[in-house]
């Protein structure tokens, strides 16, 4: 960096000393007057200016240099709350590598002790001592998770999955140890009977340890292949934080120096050359160009912008030099905008109870009441206390279902796989479990339903001239310009180009050239005006209709007369109408939400068959028209968009929808992505997560249905180990079958494909 | 003396103690009881300014005071 460059940095350090900025994180907050009363707190010390915002707990605070964080948090304390520096954010914690360590030792451990419980030629004497050594690192150590969550959802009165693997695995062994200690299990010599007998167990003499580290060793795989194929919810802030400029040329005293983007202030002026990311919010000061802001809001046609016209950071610039004034920076720009919103969506959502959660929370009261009964009811037969015991227990132990921990990992993982073949990436177990639930899918228009991408419409001659005569001089004129509609122009031609000569690019209006030494121009009503040449009638009224369907229309004009017009327009993807269709089909009812004004978006409904029409949107609303359609009698809204400006909303929507062709930001805030630009495949999530969803159901259903058959002759007292291995292996092959039937998933859209070739 | 007054916006226990706090540190103030349902008594050696009152109101959040 040049001597210059040094004394800017210095001066910009200055006053980011004089100046610093403290990002805290606020605890205690409980309504939005709370937030208010710290942000007063804060302010009224000397030269402070903070702002809390109690949805993201978090207080932005400006303070001079006489002030420290230890100040700010003694004020936030001395008001009833508590704040805290941010923790640089921690590596992010690697789950699937915890469960993975409590997994493979479980496995090893516990296949010898299922081994040798089942296969009665193994039981070598002394065996069961061996089992008590291996199978209690697993049920205290593997096992450690469930008993913790057990026991915190036991403070609020609650039962969950956990608890059910806790109290089974905890029954199994505990009754295992007694039998040892106290019956006749610890004899050497002891050996489990390969026999189905129904006889009664009066001496303590089986023990049950395979069943526990079984159980442990298959939720914990369960466990393993959810975290695997969970995607931390963080990565979306991420992806956001990557779109942004990371320096900025600023531009003081007619000097340009490259600063990194967090020197550059309100006021400053920066210069954003073509091909570069305009790195803040703005006004343009100098220069014409237009400003491709396709990364913010998904729309395909770049805007023109001129001295006076505002730019937002992170859109990109296409042709000519501009000179901006920054207006916002750092956290208040749209960007950052859009990130918090994000954020805000993600802390606010509340996923809905997994299915074998809720399922538990039934079904282990249950089994707690069935055993208690079955123990008094053995008593008062007068079975006496060991009987009773013993039948109490094996109620415990069997109802514990080993498969539990399967069922929804394997069709998830299933589902999973079968939808990438499909081209559809599924980022969790939640998705799927929420996309069934679905009953209104919202849809951005650019770059979903249509191509995203400029295309020649339709070429309008006047009277008595030649539609291919009309694309050639257009195609001539445009092929020196690179504005995207210059583009789609050249490339809708496909013949030979005319001699171009004197070409003059009209910033804002269009161009100006000879072709074959002919004078020629093409631009927008404005140049013509300029060029002194009226608008023929015949083709006012095709430039109105194609401006009332979103259409971009390009006069041109030869030999100083208006020969035709042009119109170029982000065309509806080939498969938009028959997809919608088939959403529809689903039960879905279809909005679209647009930037667009209401005649262009309900021009493209109404190609597609779309329900309803949001139009006129800003970027920063879609947020709050998925709330809106949430709210609108407690629907389950699905979003599919592409944009960074659909971050937010896809992260708010039930069921996030990405196109694979968007942007990073969306993909990462979104449950699911398309891979192909093909609005078909939404349809095809949907059908796969509603069969993905029944194959839960029937696991679930497999998986219990064995042990609650089993509990009956548990409660007899007729339990032994070798029924409670039956109904563990045949649950869990029947779960696995089950899951498997989810690889042949055949999508509708395929299956027609199928029936008509 | 005790005079009572109605406090509207308060939305939970933090915007009591925020508003109590303030009341309390008012000149004369003894004594401040606050609900959240709104009713506030206030103890004191002499009466007090009722735009004292208000201004502590204010200077605690977003609320309204009236006499009862």
């Amino acid at each position: 960096m040049s001597t210059g460059g040094q004394g800017e940095s210095t001066a910009a350090l200055r006053t980011q000393v004089g100046n610093q900025v403290i990002e805290l994180d606020v605890q205690g907050m409980t309504c939005a007057s709370c937030a208010a009363r710290i942000e007063k707190k804060l302010n009224k010390l000397d030269g402070v200016q903070a702002s809390v915002n109690y949805a993201t707990e978090k207080a932005h605070v400006v303070v001079p240099a006489q002030l420290g964080a230890d100040d700010l948090i003694l004020t936030v304390q001395a008001a009833g709350y508590d704040a805290a520096l941010p923790t640089p954010e921690a590596p992010p914690r690697d789950r699937a590598a915890e469960i993975k360590r409590r997994l493979l030792v479980s496995a090893v451990l516990a296949i010898p002790v299922i081994a040798m419980a089942m296969v009665p030629p193994l039981q070598f004497p002394g065996w069961q001592w061996v089992s008590l050594l291996l199978a209690t690192p697993v049920v205290t150590w593997a096992a450690w998770p469930f008993h913790r969550s057990a026991l915190v959802n036991l403070r609020h009165g609650a039962s969950t999955m956990d608890t059910l693997i806790s109290l089974g695995t905890s029954a199994a062994y505990l009754w295992s140890v007694i039998a040892l200690v106290f019956g006749s299990a610890g004899e050497i010599g002891m050996t489990h009977q390969w026999s189905f007998s129904l006889e009664r167990d009066h001496h303590l003499s089986a023990i049950y340890f395979e069943a526990a580290v079984g159980i442990i060793t298959f939720i914990l795989l369960g466990r393993y292949i959810e975290a695997r194929s969970r995607q931390d919810a963080s990565s979306a802030l991420r992806a956001l934080a990557e779109v942004g400029a990371k320096s900025v040329t600023r531009l003081r005293d007619g000097v340009e120096v490259t600063v990194p983007i967090d020197k550059l202030a309100v006021g400053d002026e920066f210069v954003v050359r073509p091909g570069e990311k305009v790195a803040t919010d703005g006004e343009v000061v100098s220069g014409d160009s237009a400003v491709d802001n396709s990364v913010i809001t998904g729309e395909a046609l770049p805007v023109e912008v001129r001295a006076g016209s505002t730019v937002v950071g992170a859109s990109v610039n296409t042709t000519g030099r501009l000179v901006v004034r920054a207006t916002a920076v750092g956290a208040d720009t749209q960007l950052a905008q859009i990130a918090r919103l994000v954020e805000l969506a993600q802390t606010g959502k509340s996923r809905s109870q997994a299915l074998a959660d809720k399922i538990s929370g039934v079904f282990v009261p249950t089994v707690i009441t069935i055993a208690l009964v079955t123990g008094i009811g053995w008593l008062l037969a007068g079975q006496g206390a060991t009987f009773a015991v013993t039948a109490a227990v094996s109620v415990l132990i069997i109802s514990c279902p080993c498969a539990l921990g399967l069922a929804t990992p394997t069709a998830l993982l299933a589902g999973s796989l079968r939808g990438s073949q499909l081209g559809i990436l599924i980022r969790g177990p939640e998705a799927l479990e929420e996309a069934h639930r679905i009953d209104t899918i919202a849809m951005d228009k650019t770059g979903t339903i249509t191509a995203g991408q400029m295309s020649l419409d339709s070429v309008v001659p006047t009277k008595g001239g030649d539609e291919a005569e009309l694309l050639a001089v257009a195609a001539t004129l445009e092929s020196a310009s690179e504005h995207p509609i210059a583009r789609a122009v050249v490339a809708a031609h496909n013949g030979p180009l005319g001699e171009l000569t004197g070409f003059a690019n009209v910033p804002g209006r269009g161009v100006r050239a000879l072709v074959d030494r002919r004078p020629a121009a093409a631009g927008n009503a404005a140049l013509m005006a300029d060029l002194g040449l009226a608008v023929p009638g015949e083709l006012i009224a095709a430039a109105d209709e194609a401006a009332r369907r979103g259409a971009s229309v390009l006069l041109v004009a030869l030999d100083d007369r208006i020969v035709g017009l042009l119109t170029v327009a982000d065309r509806i993807a080939p498969n938009a109408a028959a997809a919608v269709t088939r959403l529809r089909e689903l039960g879905l009812r279809t909005v679209m939400v647009t930037g667009d004004n209401q005649a262009a978006a309900e021009y493209v409904a109404a190609q597609v068959g779309i329900d309803e029409v949001r139009a006129e949107v800003l970027p920063s609303d879609k947020f709050a028209v998925v709330t809106q359609l949430q709210a609108d009698g407690t629907h389950h809204v699905a979003m599919i968009g592409d944009g960074v400006n659909d971050a937010a909303a896809l992260s708010q929507a039930d069921l996030g929808i990405a196109m694979g062709s968007g942007t990073d930001a969306a993909i990462a805030a979104s449950d699911l992505t398309l891979m192909r630009h093909d609005l078909m495949l939404a349809a095809d999530a949907v059908q796969l997560s509603r069969r993905t969803l029944n194959t839960i159901r029937g696991n679930l259903f497999w998986a219990f249905i064995y042990n609650v058959a089993a509990i009956p002759i548990a409660a007899s007292g007729y339990l032994n180990p070798m029924f409670a291995g039956a109904a563990m292996a045949f649950s869990s092959v029947f779960v696995v079958t089950n899951s498997l039937r989810l690889r042949g998933f055949r999508p509708t859209s395929s299956v027609n494909e199928v029936a008509s070739s | 003396m005790i005079t009572n007054y109605n406090v509207t916006g308060m939305t939970c226990g933090h915007c009591v103690a925020a508003v109590t706090e303030e009341v309390s540190a008012i000149p004369g103030v003894s004594e401040v009881k606050v609900e959240l349902a709104g009713p506030m008594q206030v103890e004191s050696t002499a009466e007090v300014d009722f735009a004292a009152v208000v201004a502590a109101v204010k200077e605690a959040g977003d609320y309204e005071v009236a006499l009862a």
